[in-house]
């Protein structure tokens, strides 16, 4: 059984669910504001954190922001002070969470049961392609923010394609 | 009152370990299931006192929170233990099968530190303020 994802989840869904989470992990004074106009420019050292759904619909929800970025977001989880010394695993750690917790919370709007992986983290390329479902340009803070879903089968694939056959069964 | 937090995430465990602590509550931390075992056996071992309060997360590696939940409902040394699930799995079924395997209640990431607040209050788990 496949499921058509883009019927269950739309734009304002996920834009929904990563404000608050947001609001919940960087703290309640937090926004994140849609660029409805063009899209987010992300620097070259951009990241992304990703975390894959696998069950009748199977993708990825992908958060990507520059270097700077998540390493101010990591401050903001970790309620770090300004001289703290962060790590990049403890980058890798945040920015990992957000994905996970927006994932978690996307794959709840699905109808049929999936399985959420594990986050990973890796330079912006590294995420997982595939066709996009929504995509959301944000800015938090004044700087560009991405999230996506991704699927990683084609949407809407009911199962191998068999040849077409005559009425009397012949291909 | 004393609280072990269990999450793979080390900014989730201070999330949490930040909002127990600013109810009152001291915070020991593991990273997944077999870490917070290891400090529930020594513990128990050195005969010190228990958590009054174990926050569960679900997905983690090495051992889940759901084998967790399984293996501190299995002995019947640590049944004193109140567990709640701190996870983002929220649908129905996923919730029942925790609640089947032991954990006593169910907080959906993200939540607020006053929502949090208030699955502990249900719990009975509330630290009481001090006398001014």
């Amino acid at each position: 059984m496949s499921l058509d994802v883009s019927v269950l989840v739309g734009a304002e869904q996920v834009l929904d669910i990563a404000g608050d989470v947001w609001s919940s992990l960087a703290g309640p004074e937090e926004v994140l504001v849609p660029l409805p106009a063009s899209p987010a420019h992300l620097p070259l050292d951009a990241l992304s954190a990703w975390v894959l759904v696998l069950g009748p619909w199977s993708g990825a929800v992908v958060v990507t922001t520059g270097a700077s970025t998540a390493l101010e977001l990591t401050r903001a989880l970790l309620r770090a002070a300004d001289d703290e010394e962060l790590t990049a695993e403890d980058v890798t750690d945040a920015l990992g969470e957000v994905a996970n917790v927006v994932g978690g919370n996307v794959k709840s709007l699905l109808t049929a049961p999936s399985v959420l992986g594990l986050p990973q983290v890796g330079h912006g390329m590294e995420a997982p392609t595939g066709e996009v479902v929504v995509q959301l340009d944000l800015s938090w803070r004044g700087q560009p923010l991405c999230l996506s879903l991704r699927s990683t089968a084609p949407t809407g694939v009911r199962g191998p394609r068999t040849p077409p056959t005559d009425p009397e069964g012949q291909p | 009152m004393h609280a072990l937090v269990i999450d793979d995430s080390r900014a989730m465990r201070r999330i949490v370990g930040g909002i127990l602590k600013d109810l009152g509550y001291t915070v020991t931390d593991a990273a997944h299931g077999r870490e917070a075992l290891d400090v529930l056996e020594a513990t128990t071992a050195e005969g010190g006192a228990l958590p009054d309060l174990a926050c569960i997360d679900w997905n983690m590696p090495v051992m889940d929170g759901l084998q967790l939940v399984g293996a501190i409902r299995a002995n019947p040394a640590w049944r004193a233990v109140t567990m709640m699930m701190v996870t983002t799995e929220s649908e129905h079924g996923q919730i029942v099968r925790a609640l089947a395997a032991g954990a006593h209640e169910y907080m959906i990431k993200p939540f607020t530190p006053d929502a949090f607040a208030d699955k502990l209050s249900l719990l009975g788990l509330l630290p009481q303020a001090e006398p001014a």
